[in-house]
């Protein structure tokens, strides 16, 4: 936020100067990870979307643009397509639980709060192939939950509620909730109350505090919220392979059928190199536009 | 009644009373200072007469009606709070047009008003400023203009210049008294500055310990503190151990002292209270009585006043004297102070 800079640079004024030395040896870590563990497979995989592929799943050294142009295909398109608008509705609704949830927590007595926080930071626990099968048997024929819509005559008798994009979209937010709440907690927590007492007094209610103050005021959060969600959505892997049908396999499936299923890695490393370059694209599209609002207001 | 009154209002947090049967009458148009130690329960009063807080107890009547159970949103009484809670997200004209486009004022409307206010608290074509490009002084202005947008029936302030330097503090206070007697509205500012208070307020309401101890003008409380706490809060004090004689005499150790009036009975404890200002120091005894020997144990030249401590009866009276007056002693030297009687006055132990 644009209020927290002053106090930001009044801080990185009255501290003592590091010596550059002692900077240097903390960035040095991280910064060798980065390279080691990001950088050199980034490289590698953008090598291998331009080798030669050879048969039996193999592949030679080269500088060959085949397997991009099978990027340029109506097929590829509607893959990047659908994967897009599964990671957006995904992070606009798991956005619009996550930060009333987030926000209604910050507002409870500090008792509750830790007890929120403990069942949230525990269900994290539970392992993702755990919730999704889970989520296989809820939503099959003989599940619970198809059982009561069945014999409320919401769903016809022995009908399933998977394979589908419903339950895709629904597992993917029951597993990024906690995620996006927990991201929200500490930034509305640090939301001065006093703030939206002063809207109160001047004639504001409740839900128009909310709009009109806190919403507008946590812009940048949120915003930061649905490209976490985009990003980790977009990826998605078991929860579409499990509870979708081809129609709804995300960009990750394709990588991984073009690698393990055709044996075709250079054209798995030109699918992965063509979500990088979408991602950042994104990212950068996203820091654009909201300079260019901030420059406005 | 015309203006805001609170009839035994009570604040309680589970065994603790924050505020404790609170009772005032606010005449209209007037400026009053909520005055007292952090934790007096004065803000808690504050947030109850804005709709903030629930009373436990009590009621908060304005021009006779009861608007206790009112939403403080209902209320719409302007709040000046601590942190100011401007609202980084707009700027300065929207800040101040908040409350008038939640009431559906025209934008036409809108933008007249916002001019002005601003022109009201000297901030005149800062519209479209961020609240991030403001100094404090300027900050402090914005939110008496937005709180001032609703023409609200009260004016609330809840320690609005704590965070600012002494120089802009004082600009400030003149500042906001004189808009207050401009616009003759009702005003209520909370604050532990007994300076901002004697300053600014019309009338002064010194809070302890969630009760109000005392209330009237600044000088009335000044010179006659209703009792041991007054007195130490406000200014200073000497604050002497006594034994009531009789209905117009003390005995300070063995040293009878004539007052203005005593309260209790003859034999009872009691505290003699005197201002440093009122104490006079001579080197010899004057002969007319309520004067006490001493050793002068502290003297410090401030330039304007000399301020002098005389050891007396195992404790130091504190005194102060003009340049012109200082009798001129060094430290250990012998010397009497004068306590006169109009200006010594006694309260309950």
């Amino acid at each position: 936020m644009s209020t927290a800079e002053p106090s930001l640079a009044a801080a990185s004024v009255d501290q003592p100067a590091k010596p550059r030395w002692m900077l240097a040896g903390l960035l040095t870590g991280p910064a060798l990870y980065i390279l080691i563990m990001a950088i050199v497979p980034a490289f590698l995989m953008v090598q291998l979307s331009l080798a030669h592929r050879e048969v039996g799943g193999l592949w030679s050294p080269g500088f060959e643009l085949t397997q991009y142009r099978q990027l340029a295909t109506p097929l590829f398109a509607r893959i990047m397509g659908f994967s897009l608008l599964l990671a957006l509705t995904g992070a606009v609704i798991c956005v619009s639980l996550a930060f009333p949830a987030a926000y209604f927590i910050t507002r409870m007595r500090r008792r509750a709060q830790v007890a929120w926080l403990v069942f949230l930071l525990g269900s994290l626990s539970l392992s993702e192939v755990l919730i999704v099968f889970a989520f296989q048997v809820l939503l099959s024929t003989s599940g619970t939950l198809a059982g009561a819509l069945a014999a409320v005559g919401l769903l016809a008798p022995g009908g399933a509620l998977y394979p589908n994009f419903p339950a895709v979209l629904t597992c993917l937010v029951y597993l990024l909730l906690p995620y996006v709440i927990l991201f929200f907690y500490p930034a509305l927590s640090q939301l001065d109350p006093e703030v939206e007492q002063a809207a109160t007094t001047m004639g504001a209610s409740r839900l128009s505090t909310f709009t009109r103050v806190v919403l507008p005021m946590m812009r940048g959060q949120i915003l930061t919220g649905v490209l976490l969600v985009v990003i980790f959505t977009f990826g998605a892997y078991l929860t579409p392979l499990v509870l979708g049908r081809p129609p709804q396999w995300t960009i990750a499936i394709h990588i991984n059928n073009a690698a393990m299923g055709a044996g075709n890695l250079p054209l798995a490393a030109a699918y992965a190199v063509a979500v990088v370059v979408f991602m950042v694209a994104l990212l950068v599209l996203t820091r654009l536009l909201s300079r260019r609002r901030e420059a406005a207001a | 009644m015309f203006g805001l009154e609170l009839r035994d209002l009570t604040k309680a947090y589970g065994d603790h009373l924050a505020a404790d049967h609170v009772s005032l009458s606010i005449p209209h148009g007037e400026f009053v200072c909520f005055l007292g130690p952090s934790g007096c329960g004065k803000t808690t009063v504050l947030r109850m007469i804005a709709g903030l807080e629930t009373p436990t107890s009590g009621a908060i009547l304005l021009n006779g009606k009861d608007i206790t159970h009112q939403a403080a949103s209902g209320r719409q009484f302007g709040m000046v709070f601590q942190s100011l809670a401007l609202f980084p997200h707009l700027n300065v004209g929207e800040n101040i047009a908040f409350a008038l486009r939640l009431r559906g004022v025209d934008a036409g409307r809108r933008k007249e008003r916002v001019a002005e206010l601003l022109e009201l608290v000297r901030l005149p074509g800062l519209q479209t400023r961020a609240i991030s490009q403001l100094s404090g002084g300027q900050r402090q202005r914005v939110a008496i203009a937005r709180a001032l947008a609703q023409e609200p029936p009260v004016f609330l302030l809840d320690e609005p210049f704590s965070a600012l330097d002494a120089k802009l503090r004082e600009e400030m206070q003149n500042e906001l008294r004189a808009l207050q007697q401009r616009l003759k509205i009702t005003t209520i500012l909370v604050t532990h500055d007994q300076r901002e208070a004697m300053t600014m307020a019309d009338t002064i309401v010194v809070m302890g310990e969630g009760k109000i101890q005392q209330h009237g003008p600044p000088v009335s409380i000044y010179k006659r503190p209703a009792n041991r706490f007054v007195a130490d809060f406000i200014g200073a004090s000497n604050l002497l151990p006594v034994q009531i004689l009789d209905g117009q005499t003390v005995t300070y150790g063995a040293t009878p002292l004539r007052v203005g009036a005593t309260c209790g009975v003859g034999g009872a404890a009691a505290t003699l209270a005197i201002r440093p200002e009122d104490v006079v120091i001579t080197r010899t005894a004057g002969g007319g009585g309520n004067e006490v020997a001493g050793t002068l144990s502290q003297v410090r030249d401030m330039g304007a006043y000399v301020e002098f401590r005389v050891a007396c009866e195992g404790l130091d009276i504190l005194g102060v004297a003009s340049p012109r007056d200082w009798i001129g002693a060094s430290l250990g030297d012998h010397a009497h102070v004068r306590l006169p009687a109009e200006s010594c006055q006694v309260l309950a132990r």
